[in-house]
This record gives structure tokens, C-alpha cells and sequence, in this order.
């Protein structure tokens, strides 16, 4: 590890930015080491995003300064933070699906003569970047037929071969499969190597123990503590600077026992899945965990009836319909994973969302009740602790784990019995988190049944009572949640190991 | 499994090519002895050919840089009004003595002017390219109705002001191959814009501002830039396609660009361009302008005039089906 007396490649010095009301950043002064890489964590709204924003130049500071590699570092646009070698990696990806690798590792960097693109040294410079990191993308196809881990390779291939000293990763493994996150990991480790600093935001707590080498952590705006990650005492410690208190996340079993049979699926098959069945009992909350592609999202689509398959699926002794209106009037609910865009109508507010799976009960004769529907958002905001401060809130405005909360009402109003929440709380913040956990064990005790589809193994081992292990389409096994469960043998089951387990 | 996933590949970029050979193919058997519009009852015969090249040469002359602007992700609605105003500024020149080249290299600079417009409201006063050009489709056509003197239609001969030769001959006479100017500026405009999709900054710049404008700002690319350029382009296209289409019809009409803008559309909706910008191909698009034509004019000798929108629509839609069925991924039943 780098020596104190290293110039840091990056140095923030009281950086401070207001927002009308709001000090979103507050005199926070930290230095980054050149080569290592420097974690960034902190509960959603403490100031992570505001800071980077600062430091790639979409936002300018209201007070404080920063220095790269010694020299003052102030831009005011993206353009001239890259100029001085920091490059970002955004949540969202900023590659052109329709042009070529190789197109848009040199994007905006082309040598041109009289508007055409010429031939330069920078496409074998790129093309070889790209090779020492992951040999196994070409080059010459098209950007759209890569995986989105593949796609986050072009681009962390494209601030290499840019010349970048310092990449920010934002929440890069939260599309990502497990086996695809150790190859992002083993990419950044590369990076490290040739000389790279890698600032690193995530909420996923196990990465940062993994990967990071130092954190500094961020709560309300101000800077906690900047720390090597060996000298962090765990998990609680870390959970503790963010939040402020210590969270539980171990799995409790639940009083009451499982009643009956309420959802039977068996053999289904389609374009994914391979001959799966299974059995849920009626006040359940069981769990999918399996990796990106193994077949969770097929699962919920098809017990939503969303997709066709072959097999049947039983609900309350009926077969399900063919269609989401069927599976709804039914009693089944889908929490889609993209809620932003499947699960809200992110213009209206939360009055407006929570109604629209269940519009019948807001009406009479035809006529809208406003009472009725005012009343309702009035009792899910409490009764789910949503943070806002009016039911007229656009829900676009909320965070990501009060939006989910939003979605579940959308679905509790509808009646449901049974909810399928498709990766319920990814993007949602470590206390957010802990309150959805809460409001679905909640929700099985009076008596809904609920499954969860997660790639997140801590999820499904912190709230499910049975857990369905599936892999490439396939159900390898299905197993009890409880003290005796071998996180080991979990792992190697989803990621394709034979391993013998009997069904739960 | 690959193997029919490299048929369909296929069919994706070349199916459009085949419907203008079996399109052709289809007029070219049927028996057109008492249409009076094809001779020798023969639609492959040359002078047939000639005659559809030539009234085609407006929207063979625009389809280029539409599909850019389209690929881009942008809109131009004006481009019909900006032709009939290029049209009408084309012949008062020519009407009141200016020679050919001034007359033409003015009226381009018309198209450049009102490219530039538009790009101006959609970049600078950021208005949604819809509306910016909506806007601007009203205006141009009103200004060229306004300098269309009072009880007449068109500028054309007469008043003792006569249209000189060469007015006529720019859209109608043989300049090579007995097909004149105005097939091969509107050929030779659409093979530039091909190079320049390759090959140009321009092109590849045009491709990442409709598929990901994000990115493309984030590479550093003025997006903005971009998409001004991409509006001159059509502006100077639309001006050649109004100097085409009143040459050939030897008057300056205030009208004569009316739904080009459709056409337009249709016709690079139909090579396959997506709407949604990042996709399309400017040789698909001069494809798709050759089979609306040949469906366009082949059609009158089948059906009524007035059916023609009718069966054009229904042409779209089964190569828009045709398409989806095409590019459609494999798997979801």
C-alpha cells in the first residue's frame, strides 16, 4: 500500500455544496492514495452522489477545493474532470448499443482528417486495453449483443486506454451476477496493479470487505471516517458509521407455522426454465435466489401469467389464467424488478399510484370516490412508513426504497395473497432495506403469502423460511432456512455444482 | 439453432432489397398495354424507368439526410415546406434572369437558411423537434405563398417574363444515360451521405447521439453540434429536391412539397431506420424511396388514384410487420 508521503491522487479539502434548504455536502476533507481502492459508503442521501457529482464536474462546490495528483482540480464540466484524468462509471450505462466495441471505446476520441475517421494508433491502443482486461470481448461486434457486465467492461476499458489515473464506480455490480461481479473485481484488481485508483460506491457491504482497501464513509452529509478496511471490525462497525446504529440480519423463524398448499407449479417449462416445480405454503415467504440468467424473473412472470410456458401452475386449487389481469383477479400480485419503469407511474403522485391495480374499490357506479383514495394513501404512508411529506408527492421525487414501499401499497391495496417482489430492494439503502424486510415479514404474518426473487444471497438467507436454489433454469434444490444452512454449499449449487440435496 | 439465426440475420439487412426486385418483378410481368402511362406496355421498358427516376428525384434527393436526422434521433416535419419554398425561390430567380449557377447556389443557400432555423429552435431554444418543426413547416409554406403573386397558383411564364431553357432541362432532359441532372445530384448526394455514414465523423457521431445521447456527451461529442449539422443537411437536401421538382414541373409551386414530409418518413420507417434513433441505414432508405415510387406510380395502373394513400399505408404496415417479425428475438412464444 501506498506510503503517507505519496502525493493522493485525489485531495478534497472542505468541499461543501448547498442545496436551497439542504447542505447536502458538509466541509468534508479526505485524501485518496494513488493505487488502492478507495470505497465510498453511506446511506442514500448521505451525500455519495452529491460528492462525486463534484468531483467529475457536473456540479459545481459552493465552498472547499480538490487537487488531483497535486494540481488544483476544479472543473466545470465532465469534459474537463476527464481532462484531468478522473473518469466515471455511472449506474446507468453509457455505452451506444448500435455502434461497435471498438466504435465506442474510441468515441470522441476519433482521429479524424476532413470529417472522416481515420486509422490511428489509439484503435490498436484501445483494442489491447480492452484485451488485458477481458480477452474474451470482440472487438468488432456490436455493443448490443454483449451482457450489461460486458457492456460495463467497454466502458471501464474506455477510461483506461483514456489515460484516466482515478475511475469512480457507482454501484457497479447492481445488474451484475455473482460470477460476473468476481470478474468486474478481478478487472479493478488489474487496474489497480497498472497504477489505476478506483474510487468505489456500493451498498453491497460483503464487495467492499472484498475489494476495498480503504472506505470512507459519509452519513448526513459529513465525513465519519476514512479507514484500511483491515482495521474495520466487520460488518456492524461499518453498518454502525453509516447508520448510526446496529442492524440484526439474521434469519428468525417466524411463530406460526406454514398452512396449507396455497400455489402448486409443476414442470414448467419455456424458453429458460427446465421443467421446475415447486410448492408454496400459504403464509410463507419463500425466496428465489439463484444468479443473473438463471430464471428467477422467468418464475415470477410466468405465476403472473405474463409469459407462456409448458407445465401448470395451481393457485387456491385453479389454474391460473393466461393472462396478468387472470393472475391478478386471482389474488396474485408482481413487484417487477425495474419499478421505476414497470411498477410506478412516476408523474403521478402517491395518492394517484396507489389505487391503479384496484380501481373498482375506489369507485362507485363509475364515479371516482377522491375520499376513499385519500384515505387509503393516508393509511399505507403510515402503516408503511413511507418518508414524505404529503400523499400528493410526485413519486419520481422519492427514494428508491420509498418508491418500493409505494409499489407494495400499490399491490396490498389490490388485495393480493400472494405477492411476488422480483429483487425488492435492489438500489434501496441499507436502513431502507431493513424496514421492507420488516413490512413483508409483516405482511406474512397476517397471513399473504409472499416470494421473493433475489440474486442477493443475504436477502433470501435473512427473511425467507424456505429457500428454492435455481441455476440455468433449473431448480437445484430447495432447502429450510435456518442455523444449519451452508452458505458454501448454496454458492456452489447456483453456480452450477452437483452437489445432492433433498427438496424441503 | 445459428443457422437460422444467420437466415434471419440476413433477411434483416437484405429483405428490403428484395421487395423492390419482387415488386419490379411483379410490374415488370404484368400486362400494362392500356396504360397509356407505360409504353410499349412494358414497365422495365427505358423510358419508363427514366420517367419514374425523375419524378422520384425529390425524395431520392432527401431520403439521405433524413435517415441521418432520423438515426439521430431528430425530426424535420418542415421538409416539405422548405422544398416548396426552395421551389418558388428557384423559379423567381430563374424567372427574373438570374443565370443556373447563381440561382441554384442561392436557392441552396435558402435550404442551408432554413436547415438552419430549425436547428437553431431545436438545439439553441430547445424546443421539441415536433413542435420546432411543426412551427416552421407553417412558416415556410406561408412565406412561399406569400411571394406567389395574388390570382396566381405558381410562378411560372408570363407578364412578358419568360423561363429560360435551361429551367427545364436541370429535371427533364437526358444529361448522362438519358437521365438528367437532377437522378444524378440526387444519386450522387445519397452516395456521399453512405461514405459519410461509414466513414464520417459525421455518421458515427449521428449513430451514438440517437442511441445514447447520454454517452455520446459523455465521450465528449456536442451533440448539439451534431444535430444542427445533420438540420442544414436536410435543408440543402430539401432545396435540391424543390430546385428537382419545379424544374421538372417548369414552375416555381407554393405546394409542391406538400406531404413530402410523410413520404419521407414513410420511406426511411420503411428502410428499416428506427424511430428511436441509434439504427438505420441511408442505402435502405434510398431503397424503400424507389419502392414507394415504383408502388406509387406501378399502382395506377391497377387502382384509382384515390386509393393510392390507402394501399401505400397498407404497404407500410406489412413491411413494418415484415420487419418485426424479422428482428424479432427468438425464444418468448
Amino acid at each position: 500500500m501506498a506510503s503517507s508521503t505519496q502525493i493522493p491522487a485525489l485531495e478534497i479539502d472542505e468541499l461543501t455544496r448547498d442545496y436551497p434548504g439542504v447542505r447536502a455536502v458538509d466541509a468534508v476533507s479526505f485524501a485518496i492514495e494513488p493505487g488502492t481502492v478507495h470505497c465510498l459508503v453511506g446511506e442514500n442521501g448521505a451525500g455519495k452522489s452529491t460528492l462525486v457529482k463534484m468531483i467529475t464536474g457536473a456540479l459545481a462546490p459552493s465552498a472547499g477545493s480538490m487537487r488531483v495528483n497535486g494540481k488544483t482540480h476544479n472543473p466545470t464540466n465532465p469534459q474537463e474532470a476527464r481532462d484531468n484524468g478522473i473518469a466515471t462509471l455511472f449506474q446507468e450505462l453509457h455505452v451506444v448499443d448500435e455502434l461497435t466495441v471498438r466504435e465506442n471505446l474510441t468515441l470522441g476520441l476519433e482521429a479524424k482528417r476532413f470529417g472522416f475517421l481515420i486509422r490511428s494508433d489509439l484503435d490498436d491502443r484501445v483494442v489491447k486495453t480492452l484485451a488485458a482486461i477481458e480477452p474474451s470481448i470482440d472487438p468488432a461486434v456490436r455493443v448490443s449483443s454483449l451482457s450489461v457486465a460486458q457492456k460495463q467492461i467497454v466502458e471501464i476499458a474506455r477510461a483506461a486506454s483514456s489515460g484516466a489515473s482515478v475511475i469512480i464506480m457507482d454501484e457497479p455490480t447492481a445488474a451484475l451476477s455473482e460470477r460476473e461481479v468476481e470478474r468486474l473485481f478481478e478487472v479493478i484488481r488489474r487496474l489497480k496493479d497498472n497504477g489505476v485508483t478506483v474510487i468505489y460506491i456500493s451498498h453491497k457491504l460483503e464487495e467492499i470487505f472484498t475489494l476495498g482497501d480503504i472506505v470512507t464513509v459519509l452519513r448526513d452529509g459529513k465525513h465519519i471516517a476514512t479507514k484500511p478496511l483491515v482495521k474495520v471490525e466487520g460488518r456492524p462497525e461499518l453498518i454502525e458509521m453509516m447508520i448510526g446504529r446496529t442492524v440484526a440480519h439474521n434469519y428468525v423463524p417466524r411463530p406460526n407455522p406454514p398452512g396449507d398448499v396455497v400455489l402448486t407449479a409443476r414442470g414448467l417449462t419455456n424458453h429458460l426454465l427446465k421443467n421446475v416445480s415447486f410448492d408454496i405454503r400459504k403464509g410463507e415467504i419463500v425466496g428465489f435466489y439463484g444468479l443473473v440468467g438463471a430464471g428467477k424473473t422467468e418464475i415470477a412472470r410466468a405465476i403472473f401469467a405474463a409469459d407462456s410456458y409448458d407445465g401448470e401452475i395451481i393457485f387456491k386449487s385453479q389454474p391460473v389464467g393466461h393472462t396478468p389481469k387472470d393472475a391478478l383477479a386471482a389474488g396474485i400480485a408482481l413487484v417487477p424488478e425495474e419499478r421505476r419503469t414497470q411498477g410506478l407511474f412516476t408523474a403521478m403522485s402517491i395518492r394517484e399510484n396507489i389505487p391503479v391495480m384496484n380501481l373498482p374499490r375506489m369507485s362507485k357506479g363509475g364515479v371516482f370516490r377522491a375520499d376513499k383514495e385519500e384515505r387509503a394513501a393516508h393509511e399505507f404512508v403510515s402503516r408503511l412508513r413511507i418518508a414524505t411529506d404529503s400523499i400528493e408527492k410526485q413519486t419520481e421525487k422519492l427514494s428508491g426504497g420509498n418508491q418500493q414501499k409505494v409499489v407494495l401499497a400499490k399491490c396490498l391495496f389490490s388485495q393480493a395473497e400472494l405477492l411476488l417482489l422480483d429483487e425488492p430492494t435492489r438500489g434501496v439503502d441499507v436502513g431502507a432495506k431493513t424496514e421492507i424486510y420488516d413490512i413483508i415479514k409483516s405482511l406474512a404474518d397476517q397471513d399473504n403469502t409472499v416470494a421473493i426473487f433475489s440474486s442477493e444471497l443475504e436477502e433470501v438467507l435473512g427473511i425467507c423460511d424456505r429457500i428454492f436454489l435455481l441455476y440455468d433454469g433449473q431448480l437445484r434444490a430447495g432447502i429450510r432456512n435456518g442455523d444449519n444452512v451452508d452458505t458454501a454449499q448454496i454458492l456452489d449449487l447456483v453456480t452450477g455444482g452437483s452437489m445432492q440435496e433433498d427438496a424441503a | 439453432m445459428t443457422k437460422s439465426f444467420a437466415v434471419t440475420g440476413f433477411l434483416k439487412d437484405y429483405y428490403i432489397y428484395l421487395v423492390l426486385i419482387v415488386l419490379v418483378a411483379l410490374l415488370a410481368s404484368a400486362n400494362l398495354d392500356q396504360f397509356p402511362l407505360f409504353e410499349r406496355g412494358n414497365f422495365l421498358y427505358k423510358r419508363n424507368i427514366i420517367n419514374i427516376l425523375r419524378v422520384s428525384a425529390p425524395i431520392l434527393v432527401i431520403c439521405g439526410a433524413f435517415t441521418l436526422l432520423m438515426v439521430s434521433g431528430y425530426i424535420d416535419l418542415s421538409v416539405g415546406s422548405a422544398m416548396s419554398l426552395s421551389a418558388v425561390v428557384y423559379a423567381m430567380l430563374a424567372l427574373n434572369g438570374v443565370p443556373f449557377l447563381p440561382a441554384f447556389a442561392l436557392t441552396v443557400l435558402v435550404g442551408v437558411l432554413l436547415g438552419a432555423i430549425n436547428g437553431f429552435l431545436v438545439v439553441r431554444m430547445r424546443i421539441t423537434p415536433v413542435i420546432a418543426t411543426l412551427i416552421t413547416l407553417s412558416l415556410y409554406k406561408g412565406i412561399a405563398l406569400l411571394l406567389v403573386e395574388d390570382g396566381t397558383s405558381a410562378i411560372k411564364s408570363g407578364g412578358g417574363l419568360k423561363m429560360p431553357g435551361w429551367f427545364n432541362s436541370y429535371g427533364r432532359s437526358g444529361a448522362l444515360l438519358d437521365l438528367p441532372a437532377s437522378v444524378w445530384v440526387a444519386i450522387a448526394v445519397t452516395l456521399a451521405l453512405i461514405v459519410i455514414q461509414k466513414r464520417g465523423v459525421l455518421g458515427k457521431y449521428a449513430a451514438a447521439t440517437g442511441g445514447n445521447p447520454t454517452a455520446a456527451k459523455l465521450s465528449g461529442i456536442k451533440t448539439g453540434r451534431v444535430v444542427f449539422g445533420l438540420y442544414v443537411l436536410v435543408g440543402i437536401s430539401a432545396a435540391l429536391a424543390g430546385i428537382a421538382r419545379s424544374s421538372f414541373m417548369s414552375l416555381g409551386d407554393p405546394l409542391s412539397g406538400d406531404g413530402m414530409e410523410l413520404t419521407a418518413i414513410l420511406v426511411v420507417l420503411l428502410g428499416g431506420t428506427a424511430f428511436s434513433g441509434g439504427e438505420g441505414k441511408v442505402q435502405r432508405s434510398f431503397i424503400g424511396a424507389l419502392i414507394i415510387m415504383c408502388l406509387t406510380i406501378g399502382m395506377l395502373t391497377i387502382v384509382p388514384a384515390y386509393t393510392q394513400t390507402l394501399v401505400i399505408g397498407a404497404a407500410l404496415l406489412l413491411a413494418a410487420a415484415t420487419n418485426h417479425l424479422v428482428s424479432r428475438k427468438g425464444g418468448r412464444k
